[in-house]
């Protein structure tokens, strides 16, 4: 095992190798030691992860972490005395090892840091080619399924199953097999002889070499495999290899595009690896310097055609409102547009173009937003869309069109032929040749399977997701053996196998897999599976009877297959985390534009525009649990969807005429209405929230629940209004209402649950309407459903809290930032030094500034004849660009994994008490129908004169010499003045016990009538036995019985309810960052901008320069010698941003990055007027719009807002126009 | 009249007709009388009312326990409260109660000084009043926050980690502000007692003298060890009584201040503070008028039954409530003064965020609370411009009612509507009590009203010494006074 640099501050203490150990490891004496003093019968599998036993496996890991190359993880060698310290290993200090984290076709390049062999925290490989160390939010929530105690911990067997002639002894009552638990080898037993045509295996899909190996040697033997993905990406591939006539994928490369036209592509949010989208884009839009940039130079522009509101079209500089189902007819109309462009003479291709698009104006009235609410016109949209990225490929730039996974191949083609019209094969659409995986569909399972076949399934939920026209059940039925192989056993397609297989997680497993690029990453355990687990490669060795089952060997032989033989190759590979130069090479392929016409012609047929009573659904991949996989993951579950900020389900998503279509007349008889193109609207009867999600009367969202309708399907959820919505457009994320685990809330009518966990949208997705089903109808089901929101107000009410300009006017206004009202130049860059700051309005004022009490240059140690505080300590700040931030809650995800943050639970998300210290603020503005929409990260911005310190009765929260607000949790006696004094409310408090109570649903079922009772156990009183998470007996009586358990909630035996094994309590321990403590109820929290993070580094620092500082005479330079080097301390959010968003570093060093974003003219602190001073300042965001287009914006909306509520012109040029804005209102 | 018994050779002219005022006391009631009535309430049979409404007090009572040890086991979290709103009914009503507790100590010090004798018959109720609902405004504060267990780190009790608190918060200084105000509520009252207290002690030596059944003889002997023992060696001679009226004097001196004090620092919670709604200048003097405001409403919601149920017309008469209700119409008035100035400026401070505060009070998502407090607090009192409500008990006690939820409303607008919607609307929310905020609050009640009681069965609950004090018996200057008896 080698190790990985630490990625944040390790560089500075240098590599470690455990090389003396790996010699020593090699040694047949040592080998022999191990066995002997360990038996291989010593099994922990079905132990429960006791504290003890989880010392023995982890002291097992630590010890063979050294041995690198000896196969070291298995099991069998697992258990090795801790008194034989590994060299090195230094008891509490973190280590990195380089992994990857495998996704449907992809892998994510990560480096996981690991505590005393816990991994506890997932950060990107930065030293992966073309990455910057950000990840997306799944990976950075992955960890805590590690820890999921509902995941599958046995190997499980039915009773003797009816096929062997004796009857199955135990049914549940819904007919699902009672699975026992059995040793492992009995279960693996069952794997043996089906390496036959018999057999048929349903995987995943996989970019896993080995796997593929494995496949491909079990297919010689007449296996025949499947693979069924609910949102399956190949269509990108499937389509260019038409186009292309090749087996070709396209890599998009988002930051050469000087314009991007995304066709219903959320490549930001809901696309495959959006989180490399995202640093491409936001790389392509960032604006390095606008003392010298001019943005509209160095920015690219966003068009996206969406049916739902998506973090790509709310990031778009301009937005095309058409249904999902009928973007094929913009996309048409695109082609033709691009043909006419590029003078491409095709007649008769272009009239079927334009007769297949129609008239978009009439079908899709207000398909874009326009000033003065008119019907805007889609044509027109495209028109001058197309003429922008025509004259940009003629000057020479590149341009990239994109098609999203739910459009189908005449849409990709179209994009593909657009950006060859535009010249931009090879540039930023690449091609990489493409090997199809030749596994068959579900539906070939369907048809191939026959009775007594054997099934075997490789992970997923298929009797979950499955397209209900295929019947599971049937397959099921007709199975001679069904094995199944996954996560969880209590899912639904475990419940009726035959035998049940544990899954490793992928920190748990040897494999490999390849990024989206091609390049070879590998898959390295950072723990012995915690439940002995196993991972796929080995269930597919042993299911071919294969001498070799160790993933490990499996692993290391493709690899040499791959790279060629060697320990150093090899231990750089896992050293790195990535195969050098291993990428699958671009390859140039010829344009057939006669296949794709004929493809194109083949495909299309005539579609009708939704309407009101033939509504279209739109089925999409979850930013929260994607297509359900990540369904117990409470971190994921609690951090709001981006857009519409809901946590913890999925809604039934429409638009505002969509919804005032619903109501039919009765608006007309309610009060208390709002305006909506000069009629009256109110949502309350449904309800809503108003326009912007403005709550009016609760506070919490009691949504009325819909009967969806969809064809013979029907579905049940709370409907939520979204501005932005295409009309006629049911929005439906998948993923929800999986019904397995304690935290994702069991299954059961919907109206019965409030833990959250949403409802089953697959329930109506058939496998022809896999993305988008026509001929829907809603209808009011008359019960409520409660939504936790946690934005209630989503509009900005005319406050400069983001402010935003266009790039066309940025060079002219340079200044912009400074003249929102009450916010002034003192405002705002009193916090940066340095004579040389050459701000031109500032010049004036510059002996005005108040300076900081910390570092200032004027010259003087006194502040008004105060000494100022210690100089000689480096002084923290942050910077959040405004303008590269996506919206994507990587950032927020991270922060909860680094900092403990703990998961309260949907019903305390609904109060308004989630904990999460990092909040993404999403404001409208602009156009009801289809707004603006601005994201802002909110933490504690460390004020430098925080409002917090002075009104705490017990000084338990106060500043430090370096600019940080500290949090001293153990003081804290939680009388919430800070938070109330704090004017970004980024203070959160613990109103329970939140880490020491189970928000589990463990019946899914609400027990009315239950005193002191709720659904998640928070506010049981301990003094009730009827507190679950005592076991039923009073906590006090328990304590008084035991005092030693010390603080270990209830369940600390490990039973509950039925006698099974229970590890809930141990696993979450284990799941802790042990650098940041756990705090219980009672006490205030915040961002502390990861000060574990800056104490380690200043550790390291101070450890290294220890001699050479002794030297040094010269005072000043001793002090600069203990300084930490810019970019060595990366807190959690900025490390795991994949658009570059966050800055963090000494801002009193003038070549320090954090100092040079503060020197842009677009920095300000957000409610600087009240001069608090934050260290953390925002750079104002910048939009790109494109002036001949006809929803184009001279100002943002929200500019526009605020001047409208403020009586200000904050660019002082649009005297006619505000005349005529006046007039109007 | 009673000017005819006096012998014409001491006749003096009696005062011009104009400025006499109405009869403390009514009906010309002899000095024994005075005695008489008063201790007779703790000297007769319980009143069955009296048994009732303890019964229902206690009953009550019990959603304080209830309430707080659910809060204790379980967390803050069993309240309304949230992240924008993180005070609630707590604060709201700690600042309710405290408010309550102005009356008693503005009547009995700041009235004492400006030789105000109406003070005399309710005064000592009013007293009590302040100091049970002191007793009830310091159970929130101190059960409000997270880790009760660690109260004690907000008093300056030197330790080993040379940590103190933190003296720049507004807190802290409540900590002092209201102990300090306790206490001397509770000697300053405790002072004024002695003297009846020896009442007492010597009335029931008379009685347990005479009495032969051992029961009630032991019961009178109880009462009269009681009395005397905390009526401290009490004679009434001229040295106790030189010695007495300094030291009250003194203690008025003392209290007043702190009658002013303790409401502004309470204020400074909010006013200290940089949210808009709450960062306001005008709140110290805008608390204190409140507070009087509020606290005399109360006063009369208790004296007004209390008086008709003990048949005390005669001491605590019209003339009595009439004055507290102008003292109430002013202060209303001025709090009404202050609503209108806070929007004032909220206008003309141009800051829109302040604006925006204001606004959202009177036509935001918490509106019905704002015209509650206004129609409540301004409107309300305004009856009493005319005599025919100002000398209405029964209609005084109804005004006095909605003078109370009124400044329940106020405390509320202030805490919570400020909170749920402040500077960034990201963070907004909204604020709805849990049952427990509820039974915690009405608990107090009980609380309350049980203290009250047992005050009105044990102990004189009007002052007898005073009262005698400004009979016109006891002037020798008067027709009536000097040495006729």
């Amino acid at each position: 095992m080698n190790h990985k640099s630490t990625p944040s501050n390790g560089q500075k203490s240098g590599p470690r190798y455990w090389r003396s150990l790996e010699h020593k490891a090699d040694s047949p004496e040592f080998r022999a030691f191990v066995e002997k003093e360990f038996p291989s019968g010593v099994d922990l599998i079905d132990d429960p992860v006791s504290r003890r036993n989880f010392m023995k496996i982890m002291s097992a890991s630590f010890a063979l972490a050294g041995l690198g190359v000896s196969g070291c993880r298995r099991p069998e060698h697992k258990i090795l005395p801790f008194s034989k310290m590994p060299e090195n290993y230094v008891h509490g200090a973190p280590q990195y090892f380089a992994t990857s984290m495998p996704t449907r076709e992809s892998a994510v390049p990560l480096v996981v840091k690991s505590y005393d062999g816990r991994p506890i925290k997932i950060e990107g490989n930065a030293e992966f080619p073309n990455s910057n160390g950000g990840t997306d939010h799944y990976a950075q929530a992955s960890v805590l399924s590690l820890y999921d105690p509902d995941r599958g911990i046995n190997f499980k067997r039915a009773d003797y199953s009816v096929r062997g002639g004796v009857e199955v002894t135990e049914f549940t009552e819904d007919g699902n097999k009672t699975l026992k638990v059995e040793p492992k080898s009995g279960v693996l037993k069952l794997l043996d002889g089906l390496s036959n045509n018999k057999t048929h295996i349903l995987m995943e899909q996989s970019s896993s070499p080995s796997r593929a190996r494995l496949v491909s040697d079990l297919k010689s033997k007449g296996v025949r495999f499947y693979e069924y993905e609910p949102v399956d990406f190949t269509v990108h591939a499937e389509a260019a290899s038409i186009a292309f006539g090749s087996f070709v994928k396209p890599i998009y490369k988002f930051e050469k595009a000087k314009a991007i036209l995304s066709l219903d592509c959320d490549f930001l949010g809901t696309e495959e690896g959006s989180f490399e989208s995202i640093r491409e884009f936001s790389a392509g839009r960032r604006v390095k310097d606008d003392h010298t940039e001019d943005p509209s130079e160095v920015m690219n522009r966003l068009y996206s055609v969406e049916g739902l509101l998506s973090l790509t079209g709310t990031n778009s500089d301009h937005r095309l409102r058409i249904p999902t189902g009928s973007v094929r007819r913009v996309a048409a109309l695109f082609l033709k547009e691009a043909l006419e462009q590029a003078e491409v003479e095709v007649d008769e291709l272009n009239n079927e173009l334009e007769a297949f698009a129609g008239d978009l104006k009439k079908d899709f009235p207000k398909s874009h937003a326009v000033e003065e609410k008119k019907d805007a016109d889609a044509a027109k949209w495209v028109h001058e869309c197309v003429a922008d990225l025509a004259r940009l490929a003629k000057a020479g730039k590149k341009t990239l069109v994109v098609a999203g996974y739910r459009q189908p191949k005449e849409v990709h083609l179209a994009a593909i032929a657009m950006n060859v019209l535009l010249g931009n094969v090879g540039e930023t659409l690449v091609l990489q040749s493409y090997k199809p995986s030749g596994n068959g569909s579900i539906k070939d399972l369907a048809s191939n399977f026959k009775t007594s076949d054997n099934l075997v399934v490789l992970g997923g939920d298929p009797a979950y997701n499955i397209p209900v026209d295929i019947d599971w059940n049937s397959i099921v039925d007709k199975a001679e053996k069904f094995i199944r192989y996954g996560y969880y056993n209590v899912d639904e397609t475990s419940k009726k196998a035959d035998a049940f297989i544990p899954a490793a997680h992928f920190l748990e497993s040897w494999g490999d897999a390849r990024t989206s690029d091609g390049t070879l990453v590998p898959v390295q355990p950072l723990i012995a599976p915690l439940f002995g687990g196993l991972t796929e490669i080995e269930v597919l060795a042993r299911i071919g009877g294969a001498k070799e089952t160790d993933p490990y060997n499996i692993t290391r032989s493709t690899f040499e297959g791959i790279a060629g033989k060697g320990d150093s190759k090899w231990n750089k590979f896992l050293h790195d985390g990535y195969l050098v130069d291993s990428a699958s090479e671009a390859v140039l392929a010829e344009f057939d534009g006669e296949a794709a016409t004929a493809e194109w012609r083949k495909s299309v047929k005539k579609i009708i525009p939704p309407s009101s009573n033939n509504l279209e659904v739109t089925y999409y991949r979850d930013h929260s649990v994607d297509d359900g996989r990540w369904g117990n993951n409470g971190w994921l579950l609690e951090a709001p969807n981006p857009v519409t900020k809901i946590a913890w389900d999925n809604v039934l998503l429409v638009s505002l005429k969509t919804a005032r279509d619903l109501l039919g007349s009765r608006d007309k008889e309610l009060l208390d209405f709002e305006k909506v193109d000069g009629e009256d609207f109110d949502p309350k009867p449904l309800g809503l929230p108003g326009r912007f999600g403005f709550h009016s009367e609760s506070g919490r969202f009691f949504q009325k629940v819909f009967k969806l309708k969809v064809g013979d399907r029907e579905i049940e959820g709370p409907i939520w209004l979204l501005p932005g919505m295409a009309d006629d457009v049911v929005g439906v994320a998948l993923g929800y209402g999986r019904g397995v685990g304690r935290v994702g809330g069991a299954a059961g009518p919907l109206n019965k649950r409030s833990g959250g966990g949403g409802f089953n949208a697959y329930a109506a997705r058939t496998s022809v309407t896999q993305h988008v089903a026509v001929g829907a109808q809603l209808t009011d089901t008359g019960d409520t459903y409660e939504v936790a929101c946690t934005q209630e107000q989503g509009t900005m009410d005319g406050r400069p809290l983001v402010r935003e300009c266009n790039a066309d006017d940025f060079t002219a206004h340079k200044d912009f930032v400074k003249h929102f009202d009450l916010d002034s130049v003192h405002h705002t860059a009193h916090i940066v030094k340095g004579d040389d700051r050459g701000y031109p309005w500032e010049a004036d004022h510059y002996k005005e500034l108040p300076a900081s009490p910390y570092r200032n240059n004027l010259g003087d140690d006194s502040l008004n004849g105060v000494k100022l505080m210690d100089v000689e300590r480096q002084q923290w700040g942050m910077v959040v660009d405004l303008t590269s931030c996506v919206g994507c809650n990587a950032c927020a995800v991270a922060c909860r994994s680094e900092n403990n943050i703990p998961i309260v639970g949907k019903h305390q998300v609904a109060l308004g008490r989630e904990m999460n210290w990092m909040s993404i603020h999403r404001y409208f503005s602009g156009d009801e129908h289809n707004p603006q929409v601005t994201y802002q990260g909110v933490s504690c911005q460390h004020c430098e004169d925080a409002p917090c310190e002075t009104v705490c009765p017990v000084n338990a929260t106060v500043h430090d010499e370096e600019g940080l607000n500290l949090m001293v949790y153990n003081r804290c006696v939680g009388t919430r003045y800070c938070s109330n004094n704090c004017p970004y409310k980024v203070r959160r408090f613990n109103y329970y016990d939140y880490n020491r109570r189970s928000i589990g649903v463990e019946d899914g079922q609400r027990k009315p009538g239950r005193f002191f009772n709720d659904d998640n156990h928070l506010n049981n009183s301990p003094l009730h036995p009827g507190n679950k998470s005592s076991n039923g007996e009073w906590e006090l009586l328990r304590w008084y019985k035991n005092p030693s358990r010390g603080s270990v909630p209830g369940l600390d035996d490990g039973k509950k309810e039925g006698g099974e094994f229970d590890p809930e309590w141990d696993l979450v321990k284990l799941s802790k960052n042990p650098d940041v403590s756990v705090r219980m109820r009672g006490v205030m929290e915040k961002c502390t901008f990861c000060i574990q993070r800056i104490q380690s580094a200043k550790i390291e620092q101070r450890a290294k320069v220890k001699d050479s500082v002794e030297k040094i005479d010269d005072k000043e330079s001793k002090i600069s010698a203990l300084d930490v080097p810019d970019g060595t301390i990366i807190p959690a959010c900025q490390q795991a941003c994949p658009a570059d968003g966050i800055s963090f570093g000494d801002i009193s060093d003038p070549t320090s990055e954090v100092y040079r974003m503060k020197r842009q003219n677009r920095n300000y602190s957000v409610l600087g007027f009240l001069d608090t001073r934050p260290r953390t300042t925002y750079l104002a965001k910048l939009r790109n719009p494109n002036s001949s287009m006809p929803d184009y914006f001279d100002v943002p909306n929200t500019v526009t807002d605020y001047n409208d509520k403020n009586h200000g012109d904050i660019f002082k040029k649009k005297e006619g126009k505000a005349k005529g804005k006046e007039a109007k209102h | 009249m009673a000017h005819d018994s006096v012998p014409p050779s001491v006749k003096i002219a009696p005062p011009p007709v104009e400025l006499e005022r109405p009869a403390l006391v009514e009906n010309n009631r002899s000095i024994g009388w005075i005695s008489d009535t008063v201790a007779g309430v703790i000297e007769n049979n319980t009143p069955g009312w009296w048994k009732l409404t303890i019964t229902i007090s206690l009953f009550v009572s019990l959603g304080l326990p209830l309430g707080l040890v659910y809060l204790i086991s379980t967390g803050v979290g069993v309240w309304g409260l949230n992240n924008p709103v993180a005070w609630g009914w707590a604060i709201v009503n700690f600042v309710w109660w405290i408010g309550i507790g102005h009356a008693g100590t503005l009547i009995s010090a700041i009235l004492f000084l400006l030789r105000q004798k109406w003070r005399t018959s309710i005064n000592r109720a009013a007293e009590a009043m302040t100091i049970f609902a002191v007793m009830c405004a310091g159970i929130f504060p101190a059960v409000h926050v997270g880790r009760i267990w660690f109260d004690w780190w907000l008093f300056p009790i030197p330790n080993a980690n040379s940590i103190w608190p933190q003296f720049r918060s507004p807190l802290l200084w409540d900590v002092f502000a209201v102990s300090t105000y306790f206490t001397v509520s509770v000697l300053f009252w405790y002072m004024g007692l002695i003297p009846d207290l020896a009442t007492m002690r010597d009335r029931f030596r008379k009685v347990a003298s005479k009495v032969v059944e051992p029961t009630a003889k032991f019961r009178n002997h109880l009462a009269q060890f009681l009395y005397g023992a905390f009526s401290l060696g009490w004679t009434g001679s001229n040295r106790h009584w030189r010695n007495y009226e300094k030291a009250y004097l003194l203690l008025a001196g003392l209290s007043t201040p702190l009658v002013l004090s303790v409401h502004s620092i309470v204020s400074f919670d909010f006013a200290v503070s940089q949210l808009p709604g709450w960062h306001t200048t005008i709140f110290p003097p805008y608390f204190v008028a409140g507070a009087v405001f509020g606290g005399f409403a109360m006063v009369m919601t208790l004296m007004i039954p209390l008086v008709s149920l003990y048949r005390l017309q005669e001491i605590v008469t019209i003339r009595h409530l009439e004055v507290m209700s102008k003292v109430i119409l002013v202060t209303g008035s001025i709090v009404g003064y202050a609503y209108g100035m806070e929007f004032f400026i909220a206008y003309y401070g141009g800051n829109p965020y302040e604006l925006y505060a204001f606004k959202n009070r009177a036509f935001g998502d918490m509106n019905w609370s704002y015209w509650w407090m206004l129609g409540c607090n301004v409107l309300a009192p305004q009856f009493f411009w005319f005599k025919w409500c100002r000398t209405t008990p029964w209609f005084i006690w109804v005004i006095c009612g909605f003078v109370n939820i009124g400044m329940w409303m106020e405390r509320f607008v202030i805490v919570v509507t400020s909170l749920h919607n402040d500077f960034m609307p990201g963070n907004w929310g909204y604020y709805s009590p849990t049952w427990v905020d509820m039974v915690t609050y009405f608990g107090t009640f009980g609380f309350f009203m049980t203290l009250f009681l047992l005050f009105c069965r044990f102990l004189p609950l009007i002052a007898i010494s005073e009262v005698k004090g400004v009979l016109p018996q006891a002037d020798p200057h008067h027709p009536l006074g000097g040495a006729k008896h």
